[in-house]
C-alpha cells in the first residue's frame, strides 16, 4: 500500500485509481468536524444505550446491546459515506474537478476512487463502535462472527457510498450540506437505527422497509446472530446500488457538460 | 488576414475546424478555425465574452462542441490529455482546499503517467518557497503560479494557459513570463489567452484575435497593427501636392499637421522608398508604428458591426 503512494511507481490506471483514493482518504481524515460527526456521535449514543439496556434481550433473542451496536455502527458509517461523497460538490465548485479532468485518470476511475474513499472513511466508526461493543458493551462473539458482521455491514454500505456521490454531483455547495444531513438523519431514523422499526406506526413500518438503512442493519444483525446474510437484504441493497449508480453516472455526465 | 500556416499541415499541434458552441440563446463560438504548428507561441487575444475560454474548454475536451472538430497532435483532446501531451492552466478556482502546495502538486503528479518531478515543476513555477503553505492561504498571484506548476506537471508538448497573469502584479508577471520562456525554449507549443495586448505582443510569435466568437485577425503583433492602423510616416515635404502623395504606393491617406505631412500607410517600407524617390527634398522623417490597442479596438468594433448586420 505504501509503495502505491509514490507517484513514480505503478503508472497503470488501476494503480493510479488506488493512489488517488488513498490520497483523498488521507485528506478526508484531516477534517475534524467530519470525524466528530461520524465517529463521536454514534459512539457516545452507543455507550449511553449500552449502560441503559445492559443484560436485556430483544424479542428476537439477540442482546439489546448487540442490536444497538449494529444500529449505531450503521448510523456512523452511513454518515461517513454520505458526507464524503457530498464533499465532491465543494471540489466541483472550486473547479478542482475540471483540473482533474486534465489528468490521465479516466472518469470511471475517478468515480471508483471516490467510492473507495467513502468506503474507507466508514471504517473508524465501524471499528470503534464494535470495539466499544466488545469491551464496554460486553458483546461476546466468536472471531468469525465479529469478522463476518463487520464485513457484512461494511459491504452493505456500498449503496450509501454511491448515494454520497449522487448528492455530490447533483448538489451545489449551498444545497449539499442540508441535503446530505437530511438524507443521513432521515435514513437513520426511518431505517430504525435510532428506534426499533417495531415501535413505528404501521404506515411508517412500510416506509422503513424500502430504506437501504433498514436492510443494512437487518443484514448486520442476521450475520451477527449466526443466521447468515438474508437474501432479501442483499437484493434490496443491490437494487439500491444499481438505481443510485445509474443516477450517479447521469449526474456525473450532466455536471461535466455544464462546467 | 495573414495566417502562419508554417509546416503545420499534418503535424499540427492544434487543429480546430469549424467549432461552434451555443449556451441557450448565446452563440459563444461561431465557427473557429485555427491551426497551430508545434513550437509556436500563440496569444489568444480578445475582450471578455469573446469566446476565448469556451474555445479553450473545447480544445481541452472539457466542453463538447456543438459542431466542428478538435485535434491535438492528430488525436482527440481527451486521449491527448490522458497521454500527458497537454498541460493547462485554467481560469480561476481550481485549487483543492486544506492541502499544502507540495501535497497538491504531488497528488496531481500521481495522476499522470510520466510526470515531471514535483520539485522541478515547483522550481520552474517559482513556488519552492511556498511549498509548505496551505492552498487557501495563498495570494492571487501565488495561486496562479501553483496552477502554472500543475500545468507543467505532465511535462506537456502543448501548454494551454487561460489568462495566466490575471491577479499577478507587474513583478510577478515579469517573473512568470521569464519562467515561461525557459520552458518554451525547449520547443514546446503554447497557446495563452489574454486581454492584455502588451502581453500578446511581447510574448507571442503570433496573435489570434477573437471577437464575438469568431477569429477576426491572425498574424504577428506587427502584422495586426499594420493591417488596421498601419504605420505612419511623418515628414516635412515642401512643394508636394496632397493628391500626389496620396497616390504613392503603400499610402492609404494623407493629413497635415502644422508643417509636417502625415502619410498613413499599410506598407510603410514601400511608401518610404517611393516618397524618397519622388520627393528627395523630404526631411525630418519619422516612422511610427500603429498602436496595437487601437488596432485591436478597431478590429473588435468592425467585427461587432458585421455581427449585428
Amino acid at each position: 500500500m505504501t509503495t502505491a503512494l509514490s507517484p513514480t511507481r505503478s503508472t497503470g490506471t488501476v494503480g493510479m485509481t488506488i493512489r488517488y483514493a488513498l490520497m483523498s482518504t488521507r485528506l478526508a481524515f484531516r477534517n475534524l468536524r467530519f470525524l466528530v460527526l461520524t465517529v463521536a456521535l454514534p459512539l457516545l449514543l452507543f455507550l449511553l444505550y449500552a449502560n441503559l439496556y445492559r443484560g436485556q434481550d430483544t424479542a428476537g433473542g439477540l442482546s439489546v446491546v448487540a442490536y444497538l451496536m449494529v444500529s449505531m455502527a450503521s448510523f456512523g458509517c452511513i454518515g461517513a459515506a454520505i458526507n464524503t461523497g457530498a464533499r465532491i460538490a465543494v471540489e466541483r465548485q472550486v473547479g478542482w474537478n475540471r483540473q482533474l479532468r486534465l489528468t490521465a485518470l479516466p472518469g470511471p476511475s475517478y468515480l471508483t476512487a471516490k467510492a473507495i474513499v467513502s468506503m474507507l472513511v466508514t471504517l473508524p466508526a465501524l471499528l470503534l463502535v464494535f470495539l466499544a461493543g466488545a469491551t464496554v458493551g460486553d458483546v461476546q462473539l466468536s472471531a468469525g462472527q465479529w469478522l463476518g458482521t463487520g464485513v457484512a455491514v461494511w459491504l452493505g454500505l456500498i449503496p450509501f457510498a454511491v448515494l454520497g456521490l449522487v448528492i455530490g454531483f447533483a448538489g451545489t455547495v449551498d444545497t449539499v450540506q442540508p441535503i446530505s444531513m437530511i438524507t443521513y438523519l432521515g435514513l437513520s431514523i426511518l431505517g430504525g437505527l435510532w428506534f426499533p422499526v417495531e415501535a413505528f406506526p404501521t404506515f411508517l413500518q412500510g416506509v422503513a422497509k424500502v430504506t437501504p438503512s433498514y436492510w443494512l442493519a437487518d443484514l448486520g444483525r442476521s450475520v451477527l446472530a449466526g443466521d447468515g446474510a438474508p437474501v432479501n437484504s442483499v437484493l434490496v441493497l443491490a437494487a439500491w446500488t444499481l438505481v443510485l449508480g445509474a443516477i450517479g453516472v447521469w449526474a456525473y455526465r450532466r455536471s461535466g457538460a455544464k462546467v | 488576414m495573414t495566417t502562419n500556416h508554417i509546416q503545420a499541415r499534418d503535424g499540427a499541434a492544434v487543429r480546430l475546424t469549424g467549432l461552434h458552441k451555443r449556451f441557450g440563446q448565446v452563440h459563444a463560438v461561431r465557427g473557429v478555425d485555427l491551426l497551430i504548428a508545434p513550437g509556436e507561441v500563440v496569444a489568444f487575444l480578445g475582450p471578455n465574452g469573446a469566446g476565448k475560454s469556451t474555445t479553450i474548454d473545447m480544445l481541452l475536451g472539457l466542453t463538447r462542441p456543438d459542431s466542428g472538430t478538435v485535434a491535438l497532435f492528430g488525436s482527440a483532446p481527451v486521449p491527448a490529455v490522458q497521454a500527458g501531451r497537454v498541460g493547462a492552466m485554467l481560469q480561476a478556482g481550481a485549487l483543492l482546499p486544506d492541502v499544502t502546495v507540495r501535497e497538491l502538486i504531488t497528488m496531481f503528479a500521481g495522476l499522470h503517467r510520466h510526470p515531471m518531478p514535483v520539485s522541478r515543476a515547483m522550481e520552474l513555477a517559482g513556488i519552492t518557497d511556498i511549498a509548505g503553505q496551505k492552498t487557501q492561504k495563498l495570494s492571487g498571484g501565488q495561486a496562479q503560479r501553483v496552477r502554472f506548476a500543475l500545468a507543467l506537471i505532465p511535462d506537456p508538448d502543448l501548454l494551454v494557459l487561460d489568462e495566466p497573469t490575471a491577479a499577478m502584479d507587474v513583478e510577478v508577471r515579469r517573473a512568470f513570463w521569464a519562467s515561461m520562456r525557459e520552458f518554451t525554449a525547449t520547443g514546446r507549443t503554447v497557446l495563452f489567452a489574454t486581454h492584455y495586448l502588451e502581453e500578446a505582443d511581447q510574448f507571442a510569435d503570433r496573435v489570434v484575435v477573437l471577437s464575438a466568437g469568431v477569429v477576426v485577425a491572425d498574424g504577428t503583433g506587427a502584422q495586426i497593427k499594420a493591417s488596421v492602423a498601419g504605420r505612419t510616416i511623418s515628414a516635412v515635404i515642401e512643394d508636394a501636392a496632397d493628391e500626389e502623395l496620396d497616390r504613392l504606393p503603400g499610402v492609404l491617406g494623407v493629413t497635415l499637421q502644422a508643417s509636417r505631412t502625415l502619410l498613413h500607410c499599410n506598407d510603410s517600407d514601400l511608401a518610404l522608398r517611393a516618397l524618397l524617390d519622388r520627393f528627395p527634398q523630404a526631411h525630418d522623417i519619422e516612422i511610427a508604428a500603429g498602436n496595437l490597442e487601437d488596432a485591436f479596438l478597431e478590429l473588435v468594433a468592425t467585427s461587432r458591426q458585421e455581427a449585428t448586420k
